[in-house]
């Protein structure tokens, strides 16, 4: 019985640290496809009317927060 | 500051025989923005451009071609007399013309020519080293020739089909050339295809390859040198003309703008009216200007502006020099409209607090700061001015943060005790003064400097409130801008809800927090999301979570904040540690390390633009304006030049 406790228990620093690398990674996947697509067609926007750069940097870096987001879940986790 | 200059709209009425001098008058001036005509179905019709225009033209296309021949460029010269510059153009436009002509068209042929060298290299070089003169290769009856490359030697595989053939073979290169007699060459070609044989060109030349070879390179060698004598021709020419090309290219393009201004303006048979816009305190000037011109035969109005041309009021801002540059920032974002606050003087103060929030690094800083001193010094187009002077607000704030934290390239400048001993700093002796314990998180000690990496957690809460004093910031900016436009009462229910639900959320916590009870809170929050509904409709309380998610977007902070710590001392663990011990003598590793450590800093460093200066940019733009701003102001752009090149008459 006690050594199967020994193998069924994770170390809850283990779980913190893969919950933070999670939360991290997804989120920072999640940034990265939206800001993929808003950039390219913020970069096809500019193409046509370069006043539009202003706007097009704005839509491209929203998304950016979702990783930010994902990050202070990580730090408040650990 | 914080409002756009006053506005009138004038009309100048007069003559069409004092159409030219008016004109003139309003261009010198370059104070007056024209409203475009549109033909409207009326009497009036749109003027005709002055005669000269067509002759203007034609000379500017000239000169602009002639510019982009020679490159030349926008440089900082003396000014000249434009009258002068008329004269001397008349006389060498045409024969600068055909004299560039000629060399430009002379470098194409030479160049066409190099291409063509180039190629017939490129066919020769296969077969140089097979010492046969080219004209072996061909001419024969009864022989047929395989020329060509091959990865491994095919001669065992001619031999078994037949033993009349010749082969030549070099196998440095893999080059071959193979001599069958006629009836066995489609049995070879055969076998040649299902080897690695790839076919190339018999060049059409006679002689041996490597002189040939050697040939080519020479006249390739004498054609380079003949384009480089027209280039540096081309050079001369430039040099010699391109202050004039400059001047008088200003000189053409005023005067084209002025020959094609009676496009915008309306007029009739005899007269005309010009409508247009101009800065309040300047509507005594435009009217001596014209005065003085037309001898008072044109008559200038000021009318009042009426509700629907508030729209259509061209933007000035209004700013003190040193927040002149922020306009920049605006103009990316789009100027405010006329009734709407300025908010230039703000992001004044909150772009360059935020940037430095989030780089707070005494070496960056000043990295940054002499580099964007010296552009500045070093490129004076009015493009990068503004821009470089944002950047030295933004270092000065950030070297202020610097010192804050005790940060430099990535080193803490002081010691930190923590819970695994002390961590030594940059300075020796500089130790950490500890405060008193953070309120936000156990165990993270306040004091000077800050060190970042070791209060995220406070820091986290801290950002939060920047972002709520910011938010709030924009929220009472908006309050003003719709009690402007709409009155108290909508001020109150679309902006000052949100304070009042804020309220509310305030004073839950401290209920929550066994300070008050909790129903003061609820009650507070519930009257400022009925406000919200009044004010906004359904559409408010959608948004309230918004207000939750924009103050944790200032978390980012801390967060971009700490990534760029993170690149800078793990450049500085590789440098210092991992390749060069301090104290080792210097040697390879030494050498490495100090490659490392510029490479990694100089990568880090122009990160340190673009990560912060984005970020900070983001908050203003998403989190600040979406709480008040509206924009889309057109741009004040008054009839006129500034000219570089030439001197006013």
């Amino acid at each position: 019985m006690a050594t199967e406790a020994v193998v069924t228990t994770m170390s809850p620093e283990g779980l913190k640290a893969i919950g933070a690398a999670l939360a991290v990674g997804l989120t920072g996947l999640a940034s990265a496809i939206a800001e993929k697509d808003i950039g390219t067609a913020a970069v096809g926007a500019m193409a046509e009317n370069e006043a539009l750069f202003g706007k097009g940097l704005i839509l491209t870096v929203i998304p950016e927060t979702i990783v930010i987001f994902g990050l202070v879940v990580a730090l408040l986790s650990l | 500051m914080l409002k756009p200059k006053q506005m009138s709209r004038a009309v100048i009425v007069g003559h069409k025989n004092i159409l030219e001098e008016t004109v003139d008058a309003l261009h010198k001036a370059n104070l007056f923005h024209i409203e475009d005509f549109n033909e409207d179905g009326s009497d009036l019709k749109i003027g005709k451009p002055f005669e000269k225009g067509s002759e203007v033209s034609k000379r500017l296309v000239k000169i602009r071609s002639i510019a982009s021949l020679l490159g030349v460029k926008d440089v900082a010269v003396a000014k000249q007399n434009p009258a002068t510059v008329c004269s001397q153009l008349d006389s060498c436009l045409d024969t600068l013309d055909q004299e560039l002509e000629v060399l430009v068209e002379n470098k194409h042929a030479l160049e066409a020519e190099l291409k063509d060298i180039g190629s017939s290299k490129k066919e020769i070089l296969p077969f140089t080293n097979l010492g046969l003169d080219l004209e072996l290769y061909r001419g024969y009856e009864n022989l047929v020739v395989f020329a060509g490359h091959v990865k491994e030697n095919v001669e065992p595989d001619i031999a078994r089909i037949t033993s009349s053939y010749e082969l030549f073979y070099d196998q440095k290169s893999g080059a071959i050339v193979l001599f069958v007699v006629r009836e066995k060459a489609p049995q070879i070609a055969e076998v040649l295809a299902g080897t690695s044989f790839r076919e190339s060109k018999i060049p059409d030349m006679t002689g041996s390859p490597s002189s040939l070879l050697v040939d080519l390179e020479n006249r390739e060698a004498d054609i380079s040198k003949k384009i480089q004598a027209i280039d540096t021709e081309i050079e001369a020419l430039k040099l010699k003309y391109s202050d004039l090309i400059l001047a008088s290219n200003e000189v053409l393009s005023i005067e084209i703008e002025k020959a094609e201004a009676p496009l915008r303006i309306a007029t009739t048979e005899s007269s005309f009216i010009i409508d247009g816009w101009l800065p309040t305190d300047q509507y005594a000037e435009l009217e001596r200007t014209v005065n003085a011109a037309t001898n008072g035969r044109a008559f200038v109005s000021s009318q009042e502006i009426t509700k629907p041309d508030i729209k259509k009021v061209p933007i000035e801002y209004d700013n003190p020099k040193i927040v002149s540059p922020l306009q920049e920032i605006m103009n990316l974002y789009g100027r405010p409209t006329y009734k709407e606050l300025d908010p230039s003087a703000l992001i004044f103060i909150t772009f360059p607090l935020l940037y430095g929030m989030i780089l707070g690094d005494i070496g960056y800083a000043l990295i940054l700061l002499i580099g964007a001193l010296i552009i500045k010094k070093v490129v004076s187009t009015d493009a990068v001015k503004p821009l470089m002077n944002i950047l030295i607000y933004c270092q000065i704030s950030t070297l202020f943060f610097g010192i804050l934290y005790g940060e430099f390239l990535g080193f803490p400048l002081a010691s930190y005790h923590g819970e695994h001993g002390i961590e030594p700093g940059l300075i020796p002796g500089f130790e950490t003064l500890e405060l008193f314990v953070s309120p936000f998180a156990a165990g993270e000690m306040i004091g000077f400097p800050l060190h970042r990496t070791h209060l995220v957690m406070t820091f986290i809460v801290a950002t939060v409130f920047v972002g709520l004093i910011h938010l709030n910031l924009g929220y009472v900016v908006g309050f003003i801008n719709e009690k402007r436009k709409h009155g108290i009462s909508a001020a109150i229910f679309e902006k000052g809800s949100w304070i009042v639900v804020e309220l509310g959320i305030l004073l839950a916590v401290l209920g929550y927090l066994d300070m008050l009870p909790i129903i003061i809170g609820a009650i507070v929050f519930l009257v400022g999301v009925a406000m919200l509904v009044k004010g906004e409709g359904v559409k408010g309380p959608v948004e309230l979570p918004s207000l939750l998610s924009n103050s944790l977007s200032y978390t980012r902070i801390i967060a971009v904040g700490l990534s760029s710590i993170y690149i800078a001392s793990t450049v500085n663990l590789i440098a210092f540690e991992m390749m060069w011990q301090p104290g080792s003598p210097i040697g390879v590793m030494t050498i490495f390390a100090i490659v490392v450590f510029l490479f990694g800093h100089a990568l880090n460093t122009a990160l340190s633009i673009i990560a912060p200066g984005l970020h900070a940019l983001r908050l203003q733009y998403v989190e600040f304006f979406g709480k008040f701003y509206e924009g889309g102001g057109r741009k004040y752009d008054p009839f006129g030049y500034i000219r570089k090149y030439t001197e006013e008459k």
